[in-house]
């Protein structure tokens, strides 16, 4: 190679690998930041092990990944073999047309358009859930499928054509004459096109995205949803793993091919003379089957037995989940649940990012849930929709640790629906190096010229239109639309202002010093303090009016088990999860059982007390006023379509 | 003899182009029979209607009084040695040989035994663990043809195995294939497009072109005695002139009246004259029966070749004599140099040397290995 | 005799149908139908009533614009938004193609070994999850990140990249280059070192052996390589969104937000015109290519 293909080739792969070096460098951050390194520590990785649900998305990863792998190898080489021998040329041409529309057209429509298939399938069949390990499985093979055919198909052409019929002629059936012979001639196509079909699957989200339902979480799926709170370094330490997990299986690989190599030479030399290749990727290839098959039988052995299920239904990091010595809320309750009323459950729990996100899945039909936690406007909607079973309170007898301010608001007047699982208040937070003490205190802020490029918006609408009409003291859930225009006006006007519309991503952005204000719910304003960056110093206040919000635990009219829902709901409302999944969230709590526990205000200490329960007089009044209500679908068409016009400029 | 093979009145089409025609052929037990022909020809079709990769339009493929047209090739006891082998790349050269043993489940000692011998019937012994991937051409043949030997099957299909060797291999292999089939005792059915190869080799000779039989016969009748004149130019060197069966033993072709040795033509019957270049002597300027001009004179070892121009007709002779260029000789002919057929529709298509050139020939002859 | 016969003859086709049998159908069903179903939501309204609102909003939506000038001009929304994915989309392809050529040549041409080892290192960053990927290329890209730290170190001035187009378009080559990247090398790796000698002797300088002979023979890989860039690319959600601070709107996010927002139909219309401009573009360049490229990957 000459020098400058060398310089080349390594400037290009720095390029590959510069952000595998970040992440592999972030998870050994002692901080929770993903752009401020606080020190050297395996925490993240402890935490890793610790983390029942990520290494259940884990898990399920791997099992859809080796399973689409499986399939779609079988069925892709069959085909291939199938095409290979069509003589019809005009059916050729339509069998690779057909082949290749999947890599023609972008992941987001084969995603929606297998999800409009299999939620309109589900309807026309009566099923509760349309989306499930099925769906997501079917629509992994189906993108799968192409990428192994177009590696087989070539190796079938370069294959001398009589050598099926040589085996044939020696006395194979068709099907010996494929086994024997025609298949080990192709088998390095096959084998690369199931690793690339592994490769694919592993790597994809948008499709997961719309196919995948009921409790099946896959990891891309997870660390998107982990948008409202924030992705810790935790995920960067799995990352790290995976990559050293395959370094080394593709060093073994690698070795083995080499022993191929030697072998071939020493043939060359006529002196040892089994081809150890041959063995090599046959070995390899059983053991991924092997595995594969091993995987999906303790899957489906998990599944069956007499356990009750339990579907949960949460905002990505929204519950305490056993990181740092914590309580792991899931293990608990069906530890005590079994130990309460002698019958195994097993808690499926799945995230989402938004509330929009949730009424999408929800609505289509295709997923069923037990227990929702949705927030305050949303929970109005649905109930108006018949979305939502009213509760049976008698099952919630911890319902009476909920205060009165929080009983009776406007989303649920009667208290049928919901119980309240966290509130909160939306707060503005600056850096005090960068921002100029005078200038804080209101909405004003998000607008001043003087830190252009250094202000962050929502990158939600509702939110974002939320920050303009609360400045221009305008009622956020107005039906005039003039004053919606008004708002988008004042957000037009604050565009050059903006550093980024962004949700997590503000965690990052404010811990560095990258950029000085951003309004963000105010639990979240002491996560961010603790990774702050030495230079940096985050303040936070409340800018009044502002937005109040409750999220809340709902039972869904698609719940299968109502009594073990309700069950599940009064658990989190006594006393150790309940302090647990406050301590994690860092949100305020209407739990009497919380707020008024002496440890748990030591531990939240006197600052994060006062900024999380602040004093605002009578709450139902203000709340009732400020929060965000249900939008007609007109109003929310309007909001979009002004968002995107906001966006587009 | 015992008949082994009948093809019945075949015909087979692919996409609607005919390539084999009313095809009937026997083929007896212990028999060399060589399908020869140019590329094309429906020859290598014809092979695998026997082998069983197709099955005919019309007419019946009989093995032992059976039909068999329907029966799958994996069913007939019936072997190919494939063009280009078709060894197994991922065996090595003993587990090619065992395959066919190991479908049948011959016993574990037996396969070893049988191998062994037909791997020494071969000259292959001691390369049994060799990758067959490492053989040259030659060897890879011989693993072709062991394999196809060792289950001991009826018939022996061989489809221009000798194609890709070199020429002095090709020889050899020529004469070991023969050997190979008297030991064995095996019907081995040849396909070529090499006339020399086919006269060499065969006890019959099936001379084919356009999906249709020319003439059956022994390499020596085939030679000697052509139907047409697609033949009489397909086999060896043939110079072919219009002429009249005057009558019985008297044909005029040059203007000039001959003595032959062919009669029941009828009187004043216009016919095809065949005169092989080996068969005529250059004689003086005015002993000659005819006249003419040489034009071109090549020297091939044993003899030259040498194109005469008599009366506008390009003569190819082979002499050990040498004449120069634009010398004027004579031309004689014995009765028995001349070969009398009767015109078909071959005739003037062949048989004139006027653009005669060895290169083209040779050319042409690359582009029909490759063609198949 | 005469049914053993068919039963064999059977089982031969049967093999062949066997073997394409449950592919066709599967593709039938999962691939074509769907895309009907596409169809089908897009000129439909919630009640399933045929209506040709959905696709007439995609060509007639207008939003104002302001301009540098303190103006507004009224544009059409999604086509200003289409516009602006194909750019970025184009935009990311040349550069692709441009970086991975040389590289694909480079590998293409080394040690077996050497190759084999290249492919790997090229295709490691695809097992790690893109999200991840892109997310640790937010701490490299933002203002007081890795890349603009090395700058100040070399007493440079900072630049500022993440929120800016550059942003999405470093993030989408990083993306999907291995896409490019892999047909390339696999159609070079199986070109003829004897060609290429071939060419030198008949009188091409370095450079006219690579206009001449490499990249006509190589045309099918370039053409599999910008398909399998230029598609995700213009339909990408994630990488705009966090790369590009939320501040640029690319199609792929309009799709995702009107499904978000319970929107299906105009979802649905937004993918279907998307597909059918893709689909031309396709065909368009494949029949200038004057190369029909049957799986080039």
């Amino acid at each position: 190679m000459k020098p400058i293909a060398k310089v080349y080739t390594a400037i290009l792969f720095l390029f590959l690998f510069a952000p595998i070096a970040i992440l592999l460098v972030f998870s050994f951050n002692s901080g929770n930041s993903l752009s401020v390194l606080s020190g050297f520590s395996l925490y993240w990785y402890k935490e890793l092990f610790h983390d029942a649900n990520t290494l259940g998305a884990l898990r399920n990863t791997l099992v859809l990944a080796l399973c689409a792998a499986v399939i779609s190898t079988v069925m892709g080489t069959a085909a291939a073999v199938g095409i290979n021998k069509l003589r019809s040329r005009s059916m050729r041409a339509a069998m690779n047309t057909v082949t290749n529309l999947p890599m023609m057209n972008p992941e987001i429509i084969t995603g929606i358009s297998l999800m409009l298939m299999f939620v309109f399938a589900g309807r026309l069949m009566g099923l509760a859930t349309s989306l499930n390990f099925g769906t997501i499985l079917i629509a992994h093979v189906t993108f799968c499928l192409p990428y192994v055919i177009l590696q087989v198909l070539p190796k079938l052409r370069q294959m001398d054509k009589a050598l099926p019929e040589a085996a044939m002629d020696l006395g194979c059936t068709p099907m010996g004459a494929f086994l024997k012979v025609e298949l080990p001639e192709i088998l390095p196509g096959v084998l690369t096109g199931m690793i690339m079909a592994f490769t694919l699957s592993l790597d994809d989200f948008v499709i997961s995205y719309f196919t995948s339902g009921n409790g099946f979480e896959t990891l891309p799926i997870r660390i998107y949803n982990m948008t409202k709170k924030t992705v810790t370094p935790k995920m960067y330490a799995l990352a790290t793993i995976i990559f050293f997990v395959i370094l080394a299986l593709l060093l073994v690989t690698n070795l083995m091919d080499d022993d191929a190599v030697r072998e071939r030479k020493a043939q060359r030399r006529g002196k040892k003379e089994h081809t150890l290749s041959d063995r090599g990727k046959k070995t390899l290839a059983g053991s991924v089957m092997g595995v594969a098959a091993a995987l999906i039988i303790v899957v489906s052995v998990a599944g069956g037995g007499n356990t009750l299920e339990l579907n949960v239904y949460n905002w990505g990091e929204y519950i305490s989940d056993g990181s740092d010595g914590s309580l792991d809320t899931i293990k608990d309750f069906e530890a005590w649940y079994e130990e309460t009323y002698g019958q195994k459950v097993k808690v499926n729990y799945s995230t989402f990012a938004s509330n929009e996100d949730m009424y999408a899945k929800l609505k289509s039909g295709a997923v069923s849930y037990d227990v929702i936690i949705p927030s305050d406007y949303m929970i109005a909607r649905l109930a108006a929709e018949d979305m939502l079973v009213p509760l049976n309170f008698d099952n919630i007898p911890n319902y009476q640790y909920i205060e009165p301010q929080f009983r009776g608001l406007y989303y649920d007047p009667d208290d049928r629906y919901s119980v309240p699982y966290t509130y909160g208040v939306v707060g503005i937070i600056y850096d005090a190096n960068q921002v100029d003490q005078a200038d804080t205190g209101d909405w004003d802020l998000m607008w001043n010229p003087k830190y252009a490029g250094k202000i962050l918006q929502f990158n939600n609408s509702r939110d974002a239109f939320g920050t303009a009409m609360y400045s221009l003291d305008l009622d956020v859930n107005t039906t005039d639309k003039a004053q919606w225009d008004r708002a988008l006006q004042t957000l037009l006007d604050q565009r050059p202002l903006v550093k980024g519309y962004v949700m997590d991503e503000i965690f990052n952005a404010l811990e560095s010093g990258e950029a000085a204000i951003g309004a963000y719910y105010a639990g979240d304003y002491f996560t961010m303090v603790d990774a702050q960056a030495d230079n940096v110093d985050l303040q936070f206040y409340y800018p009044d009016p502002t937005n109040y919000f409750i999220d809340a635990m709902c039972i869904p009219s698609c719940c299968a088990n109502q009594d073990l829902a309700e069950i599940f709901i009064n658990y989190m409302l006594s006393e150790e999860p309940a302090i647990a999944n406050a301590e994690y969230i860092y949100y305020a709590c209407p739990n009497s059982l919380v707020y008024q526990n002496e440890t748990y205000q030591e531990d939240m200490g006197e600052e994060a007390m006062e900024i999380l329960y602040p004093d605002t007089g009578d709450f139902a009044e203000k709340y009732n006023k400020l929060a965000y209500r249900n939008l007609s679908d007109e109003m929310l068409g309007y909001m979009n379509t002004l968002w995107e016009n906001l966006k587009i400029n | 003899m015992k008949k082994i093979i009948e093809l019945k009145n075949i015909t087979k089409a692919f996409d609607g182009e005919p390539v084999l025609q009313g095809i009937n052929l026997d083929i007896y037990d212990n028999e060399f029979i060589t399908l020869l022909g140019p590329s094309g020809c429906g020859k290598t079709t014809l092979l695998r209607l026997i082998g069983g990769f197709e099955t005919p339009d019309e007419g019946d493929v009989v093995f032992l009084g059976q039909r068999i047209n329907d029966v799958p090739p994996y069913k007939r006891n019936v072997n190919t040695v494939f063009q280009k082998y078709a060894l197994f790349p991922h065996l090595n050269v003993f587990e090619n040989v065992a395959f066919p043993l190991r479908e049948k489940k011959v016993p574990k000692e037996e396969i070893e035994a049988k191998v062994t011998e037909m791997l020494s019937l071969v000259a292959l012994k001691g390369f049994e663990h060799r990758s067959v991937t490492r053989l040259s051409g030659g060897q890879q043949q011989r693993v072709a043809i062991a394999r196809a030997l060792v289950a001991h099957p009826q018939v022996l299909l061989l489809d221009e195995p000798l194609g890709a060797l070199d020429l002095k291999l090709r020889k050899d292999m020529q004469v070991e294939l023969k050997k190979i089939q008297k030991q064995t005792g095996i019907t081995f059915v040849f396909v070529t497009h090499d006339q020399e190869e086919a006269l060499s080799m065969s006890d019959t000779v099936v001379v084919m072109s356009e999906g249709k039989i020319h003439q059956i016969g022994t390499p020596i009748d085939i030679y000697n005695e052509p139907q047409n004149a697609f033949v009489a130019d397909f086999i060896g060197e043939s110079n072919i002139l219009d002429g009249i069966m005057l009558e019985d033993y008297k044909v005029s072709f040059s203007g000039q009246t001959f003595q032959c040795l062919d009669k029941d033509f009828g009187k004043n019957v216009p016919v095809d004259v065949v005169v092989r270049p080996e068969d005529v002597d250059i004689v003086p300027l005015e002993r000659g029966q005819l006249t003419g001009v040489v034009t071109s004179v090549t020297f091939m070892g044993v003899h030259y070749e040498i194109i005469v121009d008599v009366g506008g007709f390009k003569w190819m002779i082979q002499t050990t004599d040498f004449v120069d260029v634009d010398e004027h000789i004579g031309i004689e002919l014995e009765p028995d140099a001349i070969h009398i057929m009767k015109k078909s529709e071959y005739s003037d298509l062949y048989g004139d040397y006027s653009s005669f050139s060895n290169e083209l020939d040779e050319l042409s002859e690359v582009s029909e290995e490759e063609d198949e | 005799m005469r049914e053993h016969i068919t039963r064999d003859q059977r089982r031969i086709l049967r093999a062949d149908h066997l073997a394409l049998g449950p592919y066709t159908l599967w593709a039938a069903l999962f691939i074509l139908v769907p895309l009907v179903f596409v169809a089908y939501y897009a000129f439909t309204d919630v009640n399933f009533q045929f209506t040709l609102e959905n696709v007439q909003r995609f060509f007639t939506a207008t939003s104002s614009i302001l301009q540098d000038d303190g103006t507004s001009v009224e544009a059409r929304t999604y086509l200003l938004i289409f516009w602006r994915s194909l750019k970025l989309a184009v935009i990311s392809t040349v550069i692709c193609l441009a970086l991975a050529y040389p590289l694909a040549y480079i590998m293409a041409r080394a040690e077996p070994k050497v190759q084999k080892t290249f492919m790997t290192i090229v295709m490691i960053p695809m097992w790690m999850n893109f999200l991840i990927r892109t997310y640790a290329w937010m701490t490299i890209l933002q203002d007081t990140g890795i890349f603009n730290n090395f700058l100040s170190l070399l007493h440079l001035p900072g630049v500022h990249i993440i929120g800016t187009e550059a942003a999405v378009v470093i993030g989408m080559v990083y993306d999907y280059i291995p896409y490019m990247i892999l047909p390339l090398y696999s159609i070079m790796a199986k070109m003829d070192v004897k060609l290429l000698e071939a060419a030198r002797d008949l009188g091409c300088n370095g450079l006219g052996v690579l206009r001449r002979v490499v990249w006509p023979l190589s045309l099918p890989g370039v053409i599999s390589g910008i398909t399998m860039v230029l598609i995700p690319s213009v339909s990408t959600f994630y990488i705009s969104q966090k790369l590009g601070d939320g501040k640029i709107m690319l199609i792929g996010d309009v799709i995702e937000g009107q499904y978000v927002a319970n929107n299906l139909h105009f979802a649905a219309a937004i993918a279907f015109i998307l597909m059918i401009l893709l689909l031309v573009c396709m065909a368009l360049m494949r029949k200038l290519a004057g190369r029909r490229v049957e799986g080039g990957l």
